[in-house]
């Protein structure tokens, strides 16, 4: 059974851009509102980590958007598509996931143990681009 | 394309060519270990500095950071000077008026120098350089008619006033301005009429004073290094190679150098081990974790009247600075006065030997402290303190204060700055911790208590157990020694009780009443005047200059006005703003411009308590007789 990749990132991508996007205008708001569990000095660890959570969700939905176009231009020169769809899935969830629960509790300058997530979605993220990079270089 | 490495060039010449222009209209930054002319600041020994500390702790720091601690030592800048600089002529100087400029970043003032008709100095330790009753063995000088020009370099203060220092051009020793800036008024005073001292005298010389004294507290790890003991020789004839780990009261002056604490928990194990497990961080001093007695030494090495427990300590100290860091023993390297406990010990005898008057003027007769700023002294003579068997019930300086404003704390963060209140500890909450069956009308009803309407200022427990009997800085502040209202302790030290600060009108008598009838204390037998004239008066009228200081602010407290009336005030006050001491004039002053416009019509007449005769005049020969009865005794207050 053969999967359409190019389908599976499109749809991904632009939920997940619609996603991040809405996260981006509710920050906006507790911004707009003066939230002060998100302005407040003591609470600056979350206020980055869910804006790096909103910036890392945004820019790989838009990541998945081209990877699909990619994959639609020439299917056949990725040499692993599922362990690199799968990658690039899980580190749209993993990065911009372990940056908002790293906000969610925090130790002051630290964030909470969620953060963890990051450096595993990224390493997931560096492998599949990687992948994706070494595929396009081949066929040249 | 070619076009490319042209425009690359022409934006890269750009960027340069503007932070040239930047730092040229700043001004280039000498790294600190080149500064001349005044103190630096060398994170060394141990120390990192406030920089460090705040990558992981950004919350703590933005609170130290708004705090009146790190503003109390700065190097002058336009940025960090509460006064204008630029063009200012300031009369409010002994001689002929100082001028004040400003010259891009820098400070300039033109003034007479005080050292020109020679020397003074003082030691470290409680000493205040500008007690002109310590400056054993040295002259007093007049202020000298030579005019210098020097560069202002160095702040103290910033809360209540601002005092300047300038680069006496003598290695990195700083001498002081002869007028101080004074915040909420907005105007400059001459230096000696800042502090509570005796009219008349001459100009006191404070060079040396800052690298002397000021850098142990107003510093982090101020370190003096003197060439020779300071106060072993003139001034001019000393070097000062100054330096301190940070300008202000920074975060290792609590927490105690941080080096180990910084490096270890660079390791994010080590960082999560710690937030998991709740474990103490044995690389740091935590104060709030100490025992309550040691927790509040941190605030008492600065906080409190001390002396060098021998003469090599202060040796030691003139070169090296202080050995105390948070978590020590803080007795174990100094003396505290105490004159409830150690009044009688060689220590003690030495000290007063080389300073007689000291008990005298900062010490009720009682012992407890009546200078401000010392408020460990008084901590440490609280029944809720020295009384206490159970740590968590044992009043510290953190059972009301707190050193970073709290999250729950709604207040403005300028508004917490003020007095770093906690925000449990605004109301009678801080006591009712521990004296939970004083609250027997409900949660807050202390009114079966106090006698007083419920959330009134009568059923405040601070307005009674802790009256403003404290003075320093040109204002009074609660005494830090929990104590109940006790006629009887008036009388024997002449403290102004907490009743009668409050029931300005009232006498004595009328409280000793009370007293008896409330809380069961047996009148003391009082004299005539005790009797018949309000103690308010007594206070103002025959007192010694801190107790009319005292009585003057507490008539221009709304409090004490809303239980007093303010029909008969202005008379008073205005009497008192003709008193010999500046401080107190300048108070009764202050209080004057909170009452509203005097109305003979609004005198409560036939009020013998008040000295107001039935046809509204007062009773001069009383008034009269009470004044030449004043104690003038000279008062220097060691604020």
């Amino acid at each position: 059974m053969s999967v359409d990749y190019g389908r599976r990132h499109l749809r991904f991508g632009w939920w997940s851009l619609l996603l991040f996007a809405t996260l981006g205008l509710v920050l906006e708001s507790l911004q707009g509102l003066k939230v002060r569990a998100y302005l407040d000095v003591s609470n600056e660890t979350r206020r980055l980590m869910w804006t790096l959570a909103h910036a890392h969700g945004t820019l790989l939905a838009i990541v998945h958007v081209i990877f699909a176009l990619t994959w639609r231009s020439a299917p056949a020169s990725l040499p692993s598509p599922r362990l690199i769809s799968a990658s690039l899935i899980a580190a749209s969830v993993l990065l911009p996931g372990g940056f908002f629960l790293g906000g969610v509790t925090f130790y002051s300058g630290d964030p909470g143990v969620g953060v963890l997530l990051v450096p595993i979605g990224g390493v997931l993220l560096l492998f599949a681009l990687f992948s994706i990079a070494r595929a396009a270089a081949g066929s040249r | 394309m070619t076009r490319a490495p042209l425009v690359l060039a022409i934006l890269v010449a750009g960027a340069a060519a503007f932070g040239s222009v930047a730092i040229a209209v700043r001004g280039p930054a000498v790294p600190e270990p080149r500064v001349t002319g005044r103190p630096i600041q060398v994170a060394e020994a141990g120390y990192v500095s406030s920089d460090t500390c705040r990558a992981c702790h950004p919350s703590q720091y933005a609170t130290w950071h708004r705090s009146y601690h790190r503003t109390m030592t700065q190097v002058a800048t336009p940025d960090t000077i509460a006064a204008s600089f630029d063009g200012v002529t300031v009369d409010a100087v002994p001689g002929s008026p100082m001028v004040l400029e400003q010259r891009g970043r820098e400070l300039w003032a033109d003034f007479e120098d005080p050292d020109a008709g020679g020397q003074t100095g003082v030691r470290m330790g409680v000493r205040h350089p500008s007690d002109p009753s310590l400056a054993s063995g040295r002259e007093q000088v007049a202020i000298g008619s030579r005019r210098i020009k020097r560069q202002v370099v160095m702040t103290t203060g910033s809360h209540n006033q601002q005092i300047y220092w300038y680069a006496t051009g003598n290695s990195r020793v700083l001498g002081q301005l002869p007028a101080i800036w004074l915040t909420a008024d907005r105007r400059w005073i001459p230096r000696r009429a800042a502090v509570m001292r005796p009219p008349g005298g001459s100009h006191v010389s404070e060079t040396g004073a800052w690298n002397g004294i000021c850098v142990a507290c107003h510093t982090t790890n101020g370190q003096p290094q003197f060439d020779t003991p300071f106060g072993s020789a003139a001034i001019a004839s000393q070097t000062a190679d100054t330096r301190a780990a940070e300008f202000g009261i920074a975060c290792e002056s609590c927490h105690g150098p941080s080096d180990a604490h910084a490096r270890a928990n660079r390791n994010p194990l080590q960082r999560y081990t710690s937030h998991l497990t709740g474990r103490p961080d044995p690389t740091i001093v935590q104060p709030l974790r100490l025992p309550p007695a040691r927790s509040s030494q941190v605030c008492g090495q600065c906080h409190s009247f001390w002396e060098f427990a021998d003469p090599e300590s202060e040796r030691h100290a003139s070169a090296r600075g202080l050995p105390y860091r948070p978590g020590d023993d803080l007795a174990a390297t100094r003396f505290i006065v105490q004159p409830t406990k150690n009044l009688d010990t060689p220590e003690m005898k030495a000290f007063l030997a080389s300073d007689p008057g000291f008990i005298r003027d900062i010490f009720w007769s009682d012992g407890m402290v009546r200078a401000t700023g010392r408020e460990y002294n008084g901590l440490i003579d609280s029944p809720c303190f020295k009384n206490a068997t159970d740590p968590a019930r044992t009043l510290s300086c953190f059972s009301c204060h707190t050193m970073h404003q709290t999250p729950d704390d709604g207040r403005l963060i300028a508004e917490w700055a003020d007095d770093q209140m906690a925000p449990r500890s605004l109301g009678n909450d801080a006591c009712l911790q521990c004296h939970a069956r004083v609250a027997r009308g409900g949660p807050q009803d202390i009114s079966a208590h106090t006698r007083h309407l419920a959330g009134s200022s009568g059923s405040s427990c601070y307005n009674c157990h802790m009256p403003y009997t404290t003075y320093g800085l040109l204002k009074t502040i609660r005494s830090h020694q929990i104590s109940s209202p006790s006629v009887q302790a008036t009388l024997e030290t002449g403290r102004p009780n907490a009743c009668n600060l409050c029931h300005l009108d009232k006498t004595l008598g009328w409280t000793a009443q009370y007293l008896d009838t409330w809380y069961g204390l047996t009148p003391p037998a009082l004299g005539a005047d005790e009797q018949s004239v309000a103690a308010s008066l007594l206070w103002l009228l025959k007192g010694d200059a801190g107790q009319r200081a005292i009585v003057a602010q507490s008539m221009g407290w709304p409090a004490a006005q809303q239980a007093s009336g303010t029909g008969w005030l202005t008379p008073y006050l205005a009497l008192t703003a003709k008193d010999s001491y500046d401080a107190v004039r300048y108070i009764a002053a202050r209080s004057q411009r909170t009452l509203p416009p005097f109305r003979r019509d609004q005198l409560p007449r036939g009020n013998p308590q008040l000295l107001i005769e039935a046809n509204g005049t007062f009773n001069a020969e009383v008034v009269n007789r009470l004044t030449r009865a004043r104690d003038n005794r000279r008062v220097f207050y060691r604020e």
